[in-house]
């Protein structure tokens, strides 16, 4: 999926970048037609303590908010990786258009042990696998966002 | 359409036209005289026979001992409603609505129904889900149309009979974000799914019984044994989020893996396309069983049967796609395990959580090995689908465990059969683990068969991690105690992959 041009620049991370990226989201007819998704993401980066909530609701991205650590526990499944590895996923998906290979969600989920994807609940976890095309497009938008990385 | 005198006329609609209505209305005798003794302004019932009220609704609240205050109150709020003014809602209960994610609306559309504040705030306070709430104001919306319809109306009604079956007309539903869903019609007595049904015939739920229908044979007619509280929504994910193998990848840009990689993953596409075909058969077996009263459990399987068949197409293609073809049979042990099964919610909890869980697995093995993105695209998507799967699996088996705690011990009896057949089919027949581990190792040589080993376990410990948190999640956390012991090699947590 080609991102479209630069349009914003916002920081990463910060609710001002999941904002953006929310109104680029629920911008594209190409996300739509993925088809529906419901599921609330929370988003950690324990080594800034940064925290947010991500809802996903039919053809649109609901919501962004910033969370604290037990809201984002309490969402069907949460990302969690140290900044840099947010910051390695973002930068590729700048520099490509998209994630390739080595950054997909997928990826990294596999090669982390405790998956990058997590929850504690198995059945809300696999809200991950089931809208994944529609999470790896939001996440291939930020393409299209000139991000400043805090670090 | 209120009647008044005998003569049909429209309600009124303005707040002038309900006072001129007010004044012409006449009272009922017996309706008055039993105002009278109970010391109830006549007013207040003229007005209530003005607004549509019924003389028996009306005689109903005199009988229940309603005041007059509350009558004032309760009509006041509802001549407003009907001139098209909206009535102030106190915030607090604007907030407790917002709380509980009610629709902006649903709270004047029940005042409007008839609901007191009060009610409202109870319902609230009961912690009524929107959709549960919705099904009692339609249900009061019902009733009000019943009342205001004349006998005019009741009485062409009869000389069509098909028109006068007592199924629940009226009921009105409006399409939401996700446009008309199936769940969605489950309103007013629609939405109730009863716990047994009664009917052998293929009769849909909410139509009215034909006595001469013959009966079709089903045998599931217990809701235990098939529902789950997920299965419309998970029927509107499916058709909502469907993809075609055709076009929907790209065939063209998927380069050929090195040649020993290529020959793994068409063993491997082999294997998904067997299990794919099975597990079809397993859902066209058990769908003729089930009673209509479970529609959204049906239309779910329809959809989750033509997954299959997706699947079945899908690596098949990639199979032959850079000039392979198909690999060698598995023996399948541990599917005829599926295909054997007595009971749906054993077939069920076969298919969808311990089969699908190894499906999936061995899809996240084809993602991370995946040479192009038309590779990893088509494993991403298989995945969406299993996951699909296993959510029903585990909504259902949770709801059958919750319902049939007696039954705990079967499920553990044919998950142990499962198990112990996967382990022999395993252990016995080495083709398709030796297929990922050439494919996950990226060669035959030693170093890439020794990495390609590692991390196939690396890929089963999350395996076994997912299946058991799965079957935690559907009420079974003692399953992790008495897993078949060649499983147990697998089940500490994963290690690190690189």
């Amino acid at each position: 999926m080609a991102q479209e041009t630069t349009t914003i620049r916002a920081t990463f991370p910060s609710l001002e970048w999941f904002q953006a990226l929310k109104d680029i989201v629920n911008g594209q007819e190409a996300y739509r037609r993925i088809g529906t998704c419901d599921t609330t993401m929370g988003i950690k980066i324990p080594d800034l303590q940064k925290y947010y909530v991500v809802t996903f609701e039919a053809f649109e991205v609901a919501d962004v908010r910033e969370a604290t650590e037990d809201e984002v526990e309490d969402c069907d499944f949460w990302l969690e990786a140290p900044y840099a590895r947010w910051k390695e996923m973002l930068q590729n998906i700048r520099a490509n258009g998209k994630a390739d290979l080595h950054h997909t969600l997928n990826t990294l989920d596999l090669e982390d042990p405790e998956g990058f994807a997590r929850s504690h609940d198995g059945l809300r976890r696999d809200a991950f696998y089931r809208f994944n095309q529609s999470l790896q497009f939001f996440f291939d938008a930020s393409a299209a966002i000139d991000t400043v990385f805090v670090q | 359409m209120a009647t008044v005198g005998g003569a049909r006329r429209p309600p009124p609609e303005t707040l002038e036209e309900i006072h001129m209505s007010q004044q012409t209305t006449e009272v009922p005798e017996e309706l008055a005289r039993l105002a009278q003794e109970r010391d109830f302004p006549l007013d207040l019932v003229r007005r209530a026979l003005a607004l549509g009220f019924s003389p028996g609704a009306v005689r109903a609240q005199l009988l229940r001992g309603i005041s007059p205050q509350e009558a004032e109150e309760f009509l006041a709020q509802q001549e407003r409603l009907r001139a098209g003014e909206e009535v102030e809602v106190p915030e607090e209960i604007t907030q407790m609505a917002r709380k509980r994610r009610w629709p902006a609306g649903l709270v004047q559309r029940a005042l409007r129904a008839g609901f007191r504040l009060s009610e409202v705030r109870a319902m609230l306070d009961a912690g009524l889900r929107f959709d549960q709430a919705e099904r009692l104001v339609i249900i009061r919306e019902r009733s009000q149309e019943r009342q205001r319809e004349g006998g005019e109306g009741r009485q062409r009604r009869t000389e069509l009979p098909w028109m006068n079956v007592r199924t629940e007309w009226g009921v009105r539903v409006r399409p939401g974000k996700k446009g008309l869903t199936l769940g969605s019609l489950n309103v007013g007595t629609y939405g109730d799914v009863p716990d047994y049904w009664p009917y052998q015939t293929e009769m849909p739920r909410g139509a009215y019984h034909n006595p001469g229908a013959p009966p079709m044979g089903y045998t599931i007619y217990e809701k235990a044994e098939l529902w789950a509280d997920n299965a419309a929504d998970l029927y509107e994910e499916a058709i909502q989020r469907q993809w075609k193998p055709a076009t929907a990848i790209p065939w063209d840009d998927i380069a050929a893996l090195p040649e020993v990689q290529e020959r793994a993953l068409a063993q491997l596409c082999t294997y998904l396309c067997q299990n794919a075909l099975v597990c079809s058969d397993v859902i066209g077996r058990w769908l003729k069983e089930m009673s209509y009263g479970y529609h959204e459990v049906k239309v779910y399987m329809a959809t989750a049967g033509f997954d299959y068949a997706r699947h079945f197409d899908v690596f098949r293609k990639r199979a032959y796609l850079n000039g392979i073809g198909m690999g060698r049979q598995s023996p399948g042990y541990y599917l005829r395990v599926i295909k054997d099964a007595r009971r749906w919610t054993e077939a069920a909890t076969l298919l969808f959580i311990f089969n699908s869980s190894y499906v999936l697995h061995l899809c996240q093995v084809g993602y991370y090995a995946a040479g192009s993105e038309g590779d990893a695209l088509i494993f991403r998507l298989a995945m969406q689908d299993l996951a699909r799967q296993t959510a029903y699996g585990v909504k259902h088996l949770q709801y059958f465990l919750m319902r049939k705690p007696e039954n705990r011990e079967e499920v553990h009896t044919c998950l142990q059969r499962a198990e112990s057949l996967f382990a022999y089919e395993d252990d016995k027949d080495p083709t398709l683990q030796e297929a990922l581990i050439v494919l996950l190792g990226g060669g035959l040589g030693e170093e890439e068969l020794k990495r390609g080993w590692a991390l196939l376990n690396y890929f089963r410990r999350r395996w076994l991690r997912d299946y058991l948190r799965r079957l935690e999640a559907a009420g079974l956390p003692e399953r992790r105690d008495r897993l078949f012991p060649y499983l147990r090699q697998w089940a500490p947590a994963p290690a690190a992959a690189r």
